[in-house]
């Protein structure tokens, strides 16, 4: 799901990395504020799982792969969708600046469409989904799948107003990936989630979002 | 598990997971890039991806930039080792950006 420079015109690559800055800076505030030093460890650790995990492609058939973005996991452990702004905004950053994999003009859409729109969409759908049903596992998996599908088709509409993608074709296409892919981010949620919990209750207690 | 312990042990489970991408991950395009063949034409949209099929990037007026590391690879002459150290290079940098702003902006522990 990184758009890389090519398909995106820089000016608004340039309003998208406007809106971009100004999560940033609101994540930066949640740093200052939420995050002590206990929770330290634990972000440093996401982030750099975060990073390798996007980079292992899974098969998912019909001719794609796909692989974790992160955003609802992070969000849901560290119990922010800022810290999902945070993290993703650092991964991004160093995955374009070094690696080439998403573009520098379009790091800002990026940022947007897997930290900010995947961070906030799989946060809420979490703590609804949650509150609804009690089921963590059901919660956290369908919150993952929701933080992959609307930031792909976001990203449609953004590389349709881009002119790169047709609306219709584009979000038929994205969306059918996207819900496939999906799976594999709901399930990573569902697995890290449940491991991180048994190794930081101190952190993530599950227990007590289910009995609350 | 105390903080030591979970940053060591996540950093081991960060290099295995590095370790597997390189060797086991698919090649199959993502699903931008898959969207992206089905709109060039080049692929259909529940069809296999043919081999030779790329992704157009060649587009006027768009901003180019060389990557340090393009592609996760030190270069064709280390191959896939150098592909893990290329990842692990990575997540050592993720760990220590985050030490690194954690220690200018985060609160003491209570």
């Amino acid at each position: 799901m990184h758009i890389p420079d090519a398909f995106m015109p820089i000016p608004q690559g340039i309003i998208y990395w406007a809106i971009a800055l100004v999560f940033i800076a609101l994540s930066l505030r949640w740093v200052r504020q939420e995050m002590d030093e206990t929770k330290v460890p634990l972000v440093a650790i996401l982030a750099a799982g975060i990073f390798v995990i996007q980079a292992f492609n899974l098969p998912v058939a019909l001719g794609t792969s796909g692989h974790l973005v992160g955003g609802a996991l992070a969000a849901i452990v560290l119990g922010s969708p800022f810290a999902a702004v945070f993290i993703l905004s650092l991964v991004l950053i160093v995955q374009g600046v070094i690696f080439g994999d998403g573009g520098i003009t379009t790091m800002g859409v990026n940022i947007l469409n897997m930290g900010v729109i995947g961070g906030f969409v799989g946060y809420y759908s979490y703590h609804g989904l949650l509150a609804a049903t009690r089921r963590v596992n059901l919660s956290a998996f369908a919150a993952g799948w929701l933080a992959c599908v609307i930031p792909a088709l976001a990203a449609v509409v953004e590389l349709w107003i881009a002119g790169t993608f047709p609306l219709n074709l584009g979000l038929v296409a994205m969306g059918l990936y996207h819900a496939l892919i999906g799976i594999i981010e709901g399930g990573i949620t569902v697995v890290a989630l449940r491991l991180i919990a048994s190794v930081r209750p101190d952190i993530v207690n599950i227990s007590n979002e289910v009995t609350a | 598990m105390d903080s030591r312990r979970l940053v060591a042990a996540g950093i081991v489970l960060a290099i295995l997971i590095a370790i597997g991408a390189v060797y086991l991950a698919s090649p199959a395009p993502d699903g931008l890039e898959s969207t992206a063949l089905v709109v060039q034409g080049d692929k259909t949209l529940t069809g296999d991806t043919p081999p030779d099929a790329e992704v157009r990037e060649d587009v006027a007026g768009r901003f180019t930039f060389e990557s340090l590391l393009p592609d996760y690879s030190l270069g064709d002459a280390w191959g896939k080792p150098g592909e893990i150290l290329a990842l692990s290079g990575g997540i050592l940098l993720m760990v220590l950006l985050i030490y690194g702003i954690s220690r200018l902006m985060a609160r003491p522990a209570k």
